[in-house]
């Protein structure tokens, strides 16, 4: 029961921080976004406490349903989110995280409620892990193209010499790029162990590494993007628009393999 | 309230005249010893910048002081009748208190919200502290003076955002690199607004500059100024890849830049961003390279519509300044009126009426076995006691106050007895 009252408090509290930070974009005063930081931070604690209790009570880490995985993703998102934050100084960039989370959040909800049983082929150690590492490279790649849509906005408003308006409430464009790299160059290797873990666990599962299924295939794909971003960033010394500009790309692409696959596609990926 | 600013700023006299009585951008202690020589003035404030001069002054008899205050100014500025009469303005009161909120919140400034004018209003209070030419109401103006710029500047955006070309081209460089700690900017060319930008840049932590310029001389001579290094105007193409702003003012008729250059040097540094500034006219760098992913290109012109954006929004914002300095000016007198000696007599008999009050009320739990007569009485000892306390010190505020010096005691008395926490 505790698990869920956490649950509801965090749903809750991360509501107050996104409209909190919405609202620091429109009468532009830091105070307003530094408040909103906290109760982000307060949101992202209830939500910590709510796994924490769900472990304990099924015994079982909390990462296998749908809805379960939605919510680690938005607790990965913010986590990171506010490691950052101290660091680079872009509270702006949580008026685009918080309402993000808070969305996943009331989508996860609606299935956290109660517990699910767990079909036999899940029960094994490999799969908390697959989707762990999965969905903290995936959250990171949202952060990062969360960056990247900002630097575009950004970039276009120098371009076009239209600096005194919206351009004051975002980042500079180092800043921006410089979060765009970090969350790559961790969100890669992340997101390739998870998918590697995950065809261990294929294998014993359905007998091979791997399987052709759309869901993979979408993944692999978008993982490609990747690759070919980090490569033109490490070794060609991409920065700035087209390294913003690819990793939004990557994450569309990745967008589909993580949701509408699930919607409109016949997957074997699809359990519970 | 006697009360007097009387001044001459940028607004009303031109600068010939303002240096007449300014010599120095500072502030002139004689001046004070002089003035305080006037029977008619029992404190003042001299404040003296490039801008503006004034005088504030608290006065017994304020036609006699004011008359004072013109032959001073009239025989140190050496000015002709015709020429007091345009330049000097003269603000009685509230006007006057109004007058000087104004000044320390940089509204009355040339460029609107710079940040020196409350350091010198700061310094000039200092100066008149030190020679103890300020007392009670003087010390109450300024000190009410220096939160209302604090007010102003924290709940207005008057000093938001660059108003000169030189700031809004630093702002720009912050909005694209974040720091500037460690940056390298190349200056191409000479020319006071383009040496000043290069300045401020450099006051941001930029680390390294370097010049050049089609006199090799001229190059190694600023480089001098700058503690920068000059370089040669042959090989600038080389060095664009590795600076990260360039400032670009020659007096060129053509382009100096070229999108060629820039794509060749953007590829050799690795995409790393380049800002461009392009201060001459005519243009030295060819517009197109805006257009190159990675670089940012900003003329004269670019950067003054920023600066004319800025000062509009500065403008709008002066206006809820305005609004904040007249809720000011009514503090204050709400605060002046009560240094009169009837309503300060009235709290203060009120403040010891409550003590007695609230004390009976404590002691009412053993006091209930009293008579009703008891009890009276006790209340009357107490009424005497206060009169009797009371009686010297009203008495004496009454006499202050026919010789016209009661401000201080009152002032004093508000303060010891805590009459204006309420």
């Amino acid at each position: 029961m505790m698990d869920t009252m956490f649950l509801k408090a965090a749903l809750a509290v991360y509501f107050v921080s996104a409209l909190g930070y919405v609202t620091s974009l429109y009468v532009r005063r830091v105070m307003v976004a530094k408040i909103s930081t906290w109760i982000f931070f307060l949101a992202f604690l209830c939500h910590t406490i709510f796994f924490i209790f769900r472990y304990l009570e099924t015994g079982q880490t909390p990462v296998i349903s749908i809805h379960e995985t939605l919510s680690f993703f938005a607790w990965a998102m913010a986590g990171m989110y506010l490691a950052f934050q101290p660091k680079t100084k872009t509270r702006v960039l949580g008026a685009f995280v918080s309402p993000v989370t808070f969305l996943l959040m009331i989508t996860a909800s609606k299935g956290l409620e109660g517990y699910v049983s767990i079909p036999e082929v899940l029960k094994s150690n490999l799969v908390p892990l697959h989707v762990i590492l999965s969905v903290t490279g995936e959250a990171l790649f949202a952060l990062a193209s969360c960056a990247g849509a900002m630097y575009l906005i950004q970039e276009g408003l120098i371009k076009n010499k239209k600096v005194s308006g919206f351009s004051r409430m975002l980042p500079s464009l180092s800043d921006l790029d410089r979060i765009n790299h970090f969350c790559l160059m961790w969100g890669f290797p992340l997101l390739t162990l998870g998918v590697l873990v995950g065809s261990l666990w294929a294998r014993t599962a359905w007998g091979s590494h791997w399987q052709w299924d759309p869901k993979q295939v979408w993944t692999l794909v978008a993982w490609a993007f990747y690759a070919l971003l980090l490569h033109q960033r490490l070794a060609i010394g991409w920065k700035g628009h087209k390294a913003a500009f690819l990793s939004l790309l990557a994450f569309a692409i990745l967008l589909v393999s993580l949701v509408a696959i699930n919607l409109f596609f016949v997957t074997a990926h699809s359990f519970i | 309230m006697n009360i007097i600013l009387i001044g001459m700023n940028h607004k009303t006299a031109p600068l010939e005249i303002r240096e007449r009585l300014s010599l120095t951008c500072g502030n002139d202690a004689n001046h004070l010893a002089e003035i305080m020589k006037f029977p008619e003035i029992q404190e003042v404030l001299y404040l003296a910048t490039c801008n503006r001069v004034e005088v504030l002054a608290n006065a017994v008899d304020t036609a006699g002081a004011v008359e004072k205050l013109r032959a001073f100014i009239f025989h140190h500025g050496n000015l002709s009748a015709e020429e007091m009469a345009r330049c000097l303005y003269l603000h009685y009161d509230d006007e006057a208190v109004r007058h000087l909120f104004r000044v320390a919140s940089s509204i009355d400034s040339m460029v609107m919200g710079e940040p020196q004018i409350l350091g010198q209003v700061k310094d000039a209070y200092r100066t008149a502290v030190e020679h103890n030419t300020t007392g009670v109401i003087l010390n109450r103006i300024l000190h009410h003076a220096f939160r209302v710029a604090k007010r102003v500047r924290t709940e207005t955006g008057i000093a938001h955002n660059a108003v000169s070309v030189s700031f809004a081209a630093v702002e720009l460089a912050k909005k694209i690199f974040g720091s500037l700690e460690g940056k390298t900017i190349l200056l191409i060319g000479a020319g006071e607004m383009s040496e000043l930008a290069a300045r401020h840049l450099l006051n941001q932590g930029v680390r390294k500059i370097l010049i050049a310029n089609r006199t090799y001389t001229r190059a190694l001579q600023m480089a001098e100024n700058f503690h920068g290094t000059a370089t040669d105007f042959d090989t600038l193409a080389e060095k664009l890849r590795d600076v990260d702003i360039v400032i670009s003012s020659t007096g060129a008729p053509g382009y100096v830049i070229t999108p060629p250059m820039i794509e060749a040097a953007i590829r050799r540094r690795k995409n790393r961003l380049l800002f461009l500034i392009d201060i001459a006219v005519p243009r030295d760098i060819d517009p197109a390279v805006n257009e190159i992913d990675n670089v940012y290109l900003y003329n004269i012109d670019n950067l003054q519509d920023i600066v004319d954006t800025n000062v509009k929004s500065r403008q709008r914002e002066a206006e809820k300044a305005e609004a904040i300095i007249d809720e000011e000016v009514g503090k204050y007198l709400e605060w002046f009126n009560t240094l009169e000696v009837v309503p300060t007599i009235i709290s203060l008999r009120e403040k010891m009426e409550g003590i007695v009050k609230s004390e009976l009320v404590k002691s009412g739990s053993w006091m209930q076995n009293l008579h009703e007569e008891e009890k009276k009485n006790i209340e009357i000892l107490a009424g005497s006691i206060i009169n009797k306390i009371l009686h010297d010190p009203i008495t004496g505020l009454k006499e202050e106050s026919r010789e016209n010096g009661a401000l201080p005691y009152i002032a004093a008395l508000r303060r010891l007895f805590g009459l204006d926490d309420v």
